[in-house]
């Protein structure tokens, strides 16, 4: 293939993806791929892709791009000369993005929900580096932390109620503790026989959505629970319990009252940003 | 019944896994694409801009001292492991010892800022700056005690016959004639008056031709690479289930981690974003993944036969795979007892 085709084809590749990142950037669907701290890092790759991409399209015409001559028979070298035939090469990059771009919904089906942590039981202890980010908690910390509702419900993030589970000292101070938290409804598939439970779920995601791991608490009615759609966005309030079941400690929020709810700007939870 | 792994395979993917592989596939891209980009800019203006001989001014005289301190030039000359490759076969020709040129190839694209940002970047909140200094430590000890092993070898044990025959014949030319200047990292034993001065723009436009090929090269392996860990990261892949049953055996986990960075193929610039995925794994493992894969990979073997004996590189495959996979175990547990 003539290098000028192949400058050609590889710039046209280059856009492609470079039109691909600055998309989900400008339209805010990047949101449900990577943490915040990678949304901007994403948005300068496209924007560097896209120089790249136009500034050989536009010279590709020129010759003499190498700052010497081949004087020397033995010298075989190609500067421009890649592992495998150009159009393999383009194919194998652009094909999976554009499959991806038409297949994806922004968010995970159920049975990847299940392999990513849906129905796990949840951890008893923590990771030695989670559990060194984590600093200990009194009574009047989650006072002065956490925002009490006009009902007398402390509003709690899912991820406080979930990671409990491996933390004796918190399960002290959240048990029979008034709480409200929100999150993604779905099914309860596991310990349900009278049909009294549901789950309650967010994402929470490291670095991007490949590495994020679901984060769900039980949800207890002791009756039918309310119809919402699956994976609809619910307010819930009622009291912590922490059940002991099939040999693990389970967060179990007894509700009192479960509404609708708008979802919030960062669906996922997100660590905390480093820059 | 379980599907088996091959019907699995040939079966069309549902509406679910479809969008499941999207997500993971998409995600995995825009995270790591930039580096890649970053990775190949910096290649691509190296190949243009530095001239060959200013990595042998930076060696000392002392043999030992020597692959030490190439172990550590990808700090001052970042490549990765498909860039490497040309590198060290034309730093070879040029009278480099095969001892600090090998050491170099293995460190570089480990010990090198960028894959040290890479690494710190992707393991936010699992414990970035432990795995970055042990990746970027034990990558610099492998690759200088294979440094050390290669230098009381003969060049034949190592080197590919029609290598060290262009060597003797280069020695015995360039004891007549050498010409070291050169421009885009390679020299050429040329006419003095064939080489034209550089044009400033032309130079520029070299750089980043240099850098698209770079991307080119590493963005189709870096694609198919995501390719398979969506697969396996949201179980469609046949044999995800296997990998993830080994994941807590402190044996296997390293073991089968090798294995699949050797598959992969990924670029250092970029695998840390792929291990840092791997959930189920320990972070021993992980490390194993992050070590081995830039020195030994698919497209490696394929690299490494342009310069080294078929012999030497299966030799070399095997002592990586056990050096590497027992430090890593052998760390994981030191890391976490003292924990």
């Amino acid at each position: 293939m003539k290098l000028k085709t192949r400058l050609i084809l590889f710039s046209l590749a280059v856009l492609g993806w470079s039109g691909v990142l600055l998309y989900f950037y400008s339209s805010g669907r990047i949101n449900h791929y990577l943490a915040p701290d990678f949304r901007l890092i994403a948005f300068a790759g496209g924007l560097g892709l896209a120089v790249l991409g136009l500034f050989n399209l536009l010279t590709a015409g020129q010759k003499n791009d190498c700052c010497h001559d081949h004087a020397n028979e033995d010298d075989t070298h190609d500067h421009d000369g890649g592992d495998m035939h150009p159009v393999t090469a383009v194919l194998l990059m652009i094909v999976p993005v554009a499959l991806s771009v038409a297949w994806t919904r922004d968010e995970y089906s159920a049975v990847a929900l299940g392999r990513k942590g849906l129905y796990t039981a949840p951890p008893s202890t923590l990771s030695p580096f989670l559990a060194a980010s984590i600093p200990a908690l009194t009574m009047a910390d989650i006072e002065k932390s956490h925002r009490m509702t006009s009902d007398g419900f402390f509003e709690f993030s899912l991820m406080e109620l979930f990671f409990s589970s491996a933390d004796r000292e918190m399960q002290t101070l959240l048990k029979g503790l008034k709480v409200e938290t929100e999150g993604r409804w779905i099914d309860e598939k596991v310990r349900n026989a009278d049909g009294s439970r549901k789950r309650l779920y967010r994402l929470f995601i490291t670095c991007c959505a490949a590495d994020s791991q679901v984060i769900p608490i039980v949800l207890e009615f002791g009756k039918m629970p309310p119809e919402f759609p699956e994976n609809a966005w619910v307010k819930v309030s009622g009291t912590m319990h922490f059940l002991l079941e099939e040999g693990a400690t389970q967060p179990v929020l007894v509700v009192n009252r479960a509404v609708a709810a708008e979802p919030p700007f960062e669906e996922s939870l997100m660590r905390k940003k480093i820059f | 019944m379980t599907d088996l792994p091959v019907q699995r395979l040939l079966t069309p993917m549902s509406p679910d896994s479809q969008q499941d592989f999207a997500l993971a596939f998409l995600s995995i891209l825009f995270e790591g694409l930039p580096f890649i980009l970053l990775g190949t800019l910096i290649s691509g203006f190296i190949d243009v801009y530095l001239p060959a001989g200013t990595m042998d001014r930076f060696l000392p005289k002392n043999k030992f001292f020597a692959i030490l301190v190439a172990g550590l030039m990808g700090a001052v000359f970042p490549v990765c492991e498909c860039a490497v490759v040309p590198v060290i076969r034309r730093l070879v020709k040029k009278g480099l010892p095969v001892s600090c040129a090998l050491t170099y190839m293995l460190a570089a694209p480990i010990v090198n800022p960028i894959t040290a940002l890479s690494t710190w970047k992707a393991f936010q909140g699992q414990g970035a700056e432990m795995m970055t200094s042990s990746r970027l430590l034990l990558g610099f000890l492998i690759a200088a005690a294979v440094g050390l092993i290669v230098s009381k070898l003969p060049l034949s044990a190592v080197l590919k016959s029609q290598l060290v025959e262009s060597l003797k014949n280069e020695s015995e030319a360039e004891a007549s004639h050498q010409h070291g200047k050169s421009c885009c990292d390679h020299s050429h034993e040329h006419d003095h008056h064939s080489h034209e001065e550089p044009v400033p723009d032309h130079r520029l436009t070299a750089a980043l031709r240099s850098a698209l090929r770079d991307f080119i090269d590493v963005a189709v392996y870096f694609s198919i690479g995501v390719s398979i860990t969506a697969l396996f990261n949201t179980g469609i892949a046949p044999g995800a289930e296997w990998l993830d049953s080994l994941a807590k055996n402190p044996t296997a986990a390293p073991a089968a981690l090798m294995g699949l960075a050797f598959v992969l193929s990924l670029c250092s610039t970029s695998d840390a974003f792929i291990a840092a995925t791997l959930a189920k794994f320990s972070w021993g493992a992980k490390l194993a993944f992050l070590t081995f894969g830039p020195m030994m990979d698919v497209k490696l073997l394929f690299l490494y036969q342009t310069v080294l004996r078929k012999r030497f590189i299966f030799l070399l495959a095997i002592g990586l795979f056990f050096a590497i996979g027992g430090i890593s175990i052998f760390w994981q547990h030191l890391v976490f007892q003292a924990k």
